[in-house]
């Protein structure tokens, strides 16, 4: 496998690396920009199959003295991503099949074609067969052209007029493509040619795929298209924004890989991917609302406040019946307990443990709460009795003086459906 | 890729070789067999996931443990697909991300995690590491006559499970509601589906590769679905074009030098397939063509 | 101080209460307090409904009131919030060889390679157990099922291929199939054309007069008049149940399908009809 980094000799080798670098974002924010739209399009399947299915165009081009990364090349990679998806549907209504099944059968299909001429024609042709599963991101720098005096990659050059085109038709259509990808059937109500708007983010795919088909491959293009756009979306709102945060990441998470390679001896593509990837881990679970960590913090706090409140109210209600509160039952009741008396809500007494001021008043108002919701349910929603306690339960520790107050107004003073009172407001 | 040089000697038909083959049959066999039921499910690129995230298995199998016999590597890849659908599960069930996106990360990550350890691997040039790449797209010609019976074993396996537990896949493929209002666990049933469909993709690694054997397990079944309106049939058809495209696609690979397996054994499957889509009587198009040309009412 | 208790009927007697009168039958099926929501809407809401005798019983209401929705909550199809549904008494999983479920028929793929005896069929796995196949015996009940609903000439064919109301009564006869002792219809006429509606109609009385209970969750309110012997009210909420003259009232459909009052007047007449006939 000759796609590995070790560290060069030559003098210069900075200059190499900054180059490879350098182009392999340029890539990567290519396709995180064409995947911003795939993602929320629910097609980042059909970008993996794009990637995978452009290879027999790509190699039919080169074959036919097109260079690799040249027009010639990008042409053929958009027409043949165009013909993956006519044929999908082809197969999809000739066999009465779903989706999947369709995509499944054209896309391996055209792939493998593609492997075995490049392979056949390995010879004819400067076409690595290894690049096609993991890129020649290494050997980019090497090849260069001379521009206004300068030596510049030639794969760089591709890469920016590539990332260049996406954006410009990115600023000119981005509405259509957002008003497509959230209501099909009412931008085509509305007249926006939604064929021509979907053919168009198509071809921008095969676009990106070819360009990312040099740095990573036909395989691992899926990577770039689709993680950092997922972990956008589970950090921000406005379609915009994940766009530009996707783009961010995407460029980050590459250079960092491209030195992990480098570090690690191992190859560029595959850390880039796996970079990626721990992008995506790091938004899942440090996201602020919807992370793992925010997520489980909440139903903790959620959880433990629900077993202080209800331990004050059933002291609340066993003073009230002129009993003594049974002890606690478990652990975690016994631990609620303990930082009731922390938070002052408890305190010691002679005998054991009471309500302080602050205790009394807060566990009367659980109580206020949980008894004005029975009283409003009786008389709106007709129950029979045994059906009011256990929502009432679950109320009780989410209204505040504003609502108790308004329904107080409702059902008035007159006290809960069981015959117990209802405590005043504090 | 610099496959081995005894590829480039012509093929002699020695036991080995024909040991190869049956084990290869086995396989096609099966994976068609195991194919169509997840077609049947609607659920038919459910593997994707896992093979691609089967080289970590091997890779990893072989950091692990050192050895590179078939069955060490092909445990790996088995806990490592496993693992690449639970993590697909999960994604699904503890984030927002759409199902998609879901499994096009763990395609795109598995994958590159596997080429980065088993580039890792050759770049140290470990001992015994030559030759692992040969799972990326396949090569059944260092296959040993055992290792082809332990995949043979294995696939027989899987096709007898299929055909024990046919009647209850059948029911929840077709009306999983009624299935679960009888009582059926549908939850479970499907989870031996999704086991099958792994143990399948890990087992025609030799064969096609992690990059393609989920083709071995997805055309076969299109193409037999074509023939028949009957599940018996639907399945013995599948295993029938599965086994013929493997040793089509291992035969052809034997006598052509340099070329991997995998993309061979997929482009005799898509063969059959074509040619199925259009001759097949009824549902080909060719059929539907002339009953349009005769105005043929469709029978009621 | 006037409570709830002194002006609501009270709840379901409990087995404890009734058991001392003398003899206590337990209820046929019994839905207590069903409460199901969809991602946090509530689509039914504390829904008491006891079914305490064998007969023809119709689950009438708007769309998206929720009847399909009770079924499948009887049926453990959809979780429930709270409540629960018993059967005899007892929790579904241990009766369930005795309930039979005919589902919506959207839900099927009718391009799937199956017969229509194959269907017939599925409805006898229940019984067989795990790996074990159909033989003799379960094929000659999948015959008589067929003939029962007049389709034994097409039992060889591939379902795709069958008219609509047909197809209704492939599921009806695979529910025959499952030799059940209640029996729940999602919708069984939908989208049938009138014959076959009348064919499936006398295949679910025939079940009444064999003992059997039928619950029919069904839309056309003209045809529930005169099918049902009584009927359950349902938007959300239970509205009424009863026998159906009592049942659709004006009054009563006038709460549950606000504003259709033409459909009410001829309801009202079909009503009046049938109370005149039986």
């Amino acid at each position: 496998m000759n796609a590995v980094l070790d560290g060069w000799s030559i003098d210069g080798a900075t200059v190499m690396h900054a180059w490879a670098i350098a182009t392999a974002a340029t890539v990567a924010a290519a396709c995180a920009l064409v995947g911003t739209l795939l993602v929320v399009r629910r097609m980042s399947l059909l970008g993996d199959a794009i990637g995978h299915a452009v290879l027999p165009g790509i190699a039919v081009a080169v074959l036919a003295g097109g260079r690799p990364g040249g027009p010639l090349v990008f042409a053929a990679a958009v027409a043949t991503g165009l013909l993956t998806v006519w044929l999908t549907r082809l197969v999809r209504s000739a066999g009465s099949l779903s989706d999947d099944a369709g995509t499944g059968v054209v896309f391996t299909t055209l792939f493998a074609l593609g492997v075995v001429i490049v392979t056949a024609a390995a010879s004819r042709v400067d076409l690595d067969p290894s690049c096609l599963l993991y890129g020649i991101l290494e050997l980019v720098p090497f090849d260069t052209v001379v521009i206004g005096g300068v030596e510049v990659p030639r794969g760089f050059v591709s890469a920016a007029v590539v990332l260049a085109t996406l954006i410009a038709a990115a600023i000119a259509t981005w509405k259509l493509q957002v008003f497509t990808a959230f209501d099909a059937d009412a931008a085509r109500a509305a007249g926006v040619p939604v064929a021509v708007v979907t053919g168009g983010l198509l071809a921008a795919t095969a676009l990106a795929t070819v360009a990312g088909f040099e740095v990573v491959g036909a395989v691992l293009v899926v990577a770039m298209l689709v993680a950092p756009a997922a972990a956008a979306e589970l950090l921000v709102r406005r379609l915009h924004h994940m766009a530009g945060l996707a783009i961010t990441l995407a460029v980050v998470g590459t250079c960092l890989g491209y030195l992990a390679a480098w570090r690690w001896n191992a190859s560029a593509a595959g850390m880039i991917a796996v970079v990626l990837g721990l992008e995506y881990v790091a938004a899942v679970v440090l996201a602020p609302d919807d992370g793992l960590v925010a997520r489980g913090l909440g139903r903790l706090r959620y959880a433990w406040r629900v077993l202080c409140e209800d331990r004050l109210a059933a002291v609340w209600r066993a003073e009230e019946k002129g009993t003594v509160a049974a002890a606690p039952a478990s652990f975690l009741q016994w631990l609620a307990v303990g930082w009731l008396r922390l938070t002052g809500r408890f305190v010691g007494r002679a005998g054991g443990l009471a309500m302080s001021v602050a205790g009394r008043r807060e566990a009367e108002m659980i109580v206020r709460s949980h008894r004005l919701w029975e009283a409003w349910l009786g008389r709106h929603a007709q129950l029979p009795l045994d059906h009011l306690h256990p929502p009432a339960e679950w109320v009780e520790h989410h209204l505040g003086a504003a609502m108790r107050q308004r329904i107080e107004a409702e059902v008035g003073a007159a006290g809960d459906p069981h015959g117990s009172e209802i405590p005043p407001e504090a | 890729m610099n496959p081995p040089a005894c590829l480039a000697a012509a093929p002699a038909l020695t036991h080995n070789t024909l040991v190869v083959a049956a084990g290869v049959a086995a396989v096609g066999c099966a994976a068609g067999v195991v194919g169509s039921l997840s077609l049947l499910r609607k659920r038919p690129l459910i593997g994707d996931a896992a093979a691609h995230t089967t080289l970590v298995g091997v890779a990893g199998a072989f950091l692990l443990t050192g050895r590179r016999d078939l069955p060490t590597l092909l445990t790996g890849a088995l806990v490592a697909a496993v693992a690449g659908l639970a993590a697909v599960v999960l994604v699904r069930r503890f984030t927002r991300t759409r199902d998609d996106a879901a499994t096009a990360i763990v395609i795109g990550v598995g994958f590159g995690l596997g080429i980065a350890l088993l580039s890792g691997i050759t770049a140290r040039g470990l001992p015994g590491s030559a030759g692992l790449e040969q799972f990326l797209l396949g090569h059944t010609a260092a296959l040993t006559a055992r290792d082809a019976v332990v995949l043979a074993v294995v696939s027989a396996a899987a096709v007898a499970v299929v055909l024990l537990g046919l009647k209850e896949a059948t029911l929840v493929a077709f009306d999983a509601a009624f299935a679960a209002a009888t009582g059926w666990p549908v939850g479970w049933i499907d989870q031996v589906l999704v086991t099958l469909v792994a143990v399948m993709v890990v087992v025609g690694l030799p064969a096609a590769g992690a990059v393609l054997v989920t083709a071995l397990v997805v055309i076969p079944p299109v193409a037999a679905r074509q023939w028949t309106d009957r599940v018996p049939t639907l399945l013995l058809l599948g295993g029938t074009f599965g086994l013929v495209a493997a040793v089509t696609g291992v035969a052809v690979s034997a006598v052509v030098p340099r070329m991997p397996t995998g993309p061979l054994v997929v482009l005799a499957a898509a063969a059959i397939c074509i040619v199925s889509l259009v001759i097949a009587p009824r549902r080909g198009w060719l059929a539907r063509r002339r009953r349009q040309i005769t105005l043929e009412p469709p029978r009621a | 101080m006037p409570t709830l208790q002194s002006r609501l009927p009270g709840p379901p007697p409990r087995e404890a209460d009734v058991a001392d009168a003398g003899k206590f039958v337990p209820p046929v099926v019994e839905f207590h307090d069903v409460t199901v929501a969809y991602g946090g809407r509530p689509v039914l809401w504390n829904v008491d409904l006891t079914i305490a005798e064998p007969c023809l019983f119709g689950i009438i209401g708007p769309n998206g009131a929720g009847k399909s929705t009770l079924l499948k909550s009887g049926l453990g199809l959809v979780p429930l919030v709270h409540g629960t549904a018993r059967f005899w008494g007892r929790p579904l999983a241990e009766v369930r060889g005795r309930v039979g479920y005919v589902p919506q028929r959207e839900t099927v793929d009718w391009d799937f390679p199956v017969s229509v005896m194959d269907v017939v069929l599925m409805g006898t796995y229940g019984r067989l157990g795990w790996f074990r196949r159909p033989g003799g015996r379960e094929r000659s009940l999948a015959r008589e099922c067929l003939d029962r609903v007049g389709l034994i000439d097409v039992a060889d064919r591939q379902i795709g291929r069958l008219s609509g109301g047909q197809q209704q009564r492939v599921f009806v006869a695979r529910a025959l199939a499952q030799e059940a002792d209640i029996y729940f219809l999602d919708e069984p006429m939908a989208g049938v054309d009138a014959r076959s509606q009348e064919q499936i109609f006398g295949v679910l009385a025939g079940l009444r007069s064999e003992g059997r209970l039928v619950v029919v969750v069904h839309h056309d309110l003209r045809t529930a008049a005169a099918w049902f012997d009584r009927v359950a009210l349902i938007d959300m909420r239970l509205v009424a149940t009863g026998p159906t003259a009592e049942v659709l009232t004006p009054a009563n459909l006038r709460r549950t399908y606000a504003g259709q009052v033409d459909l009410l007047e001829e309801i009202g007449q079909a009503v009046a009809a049938r109370g005149r006939t039986t």
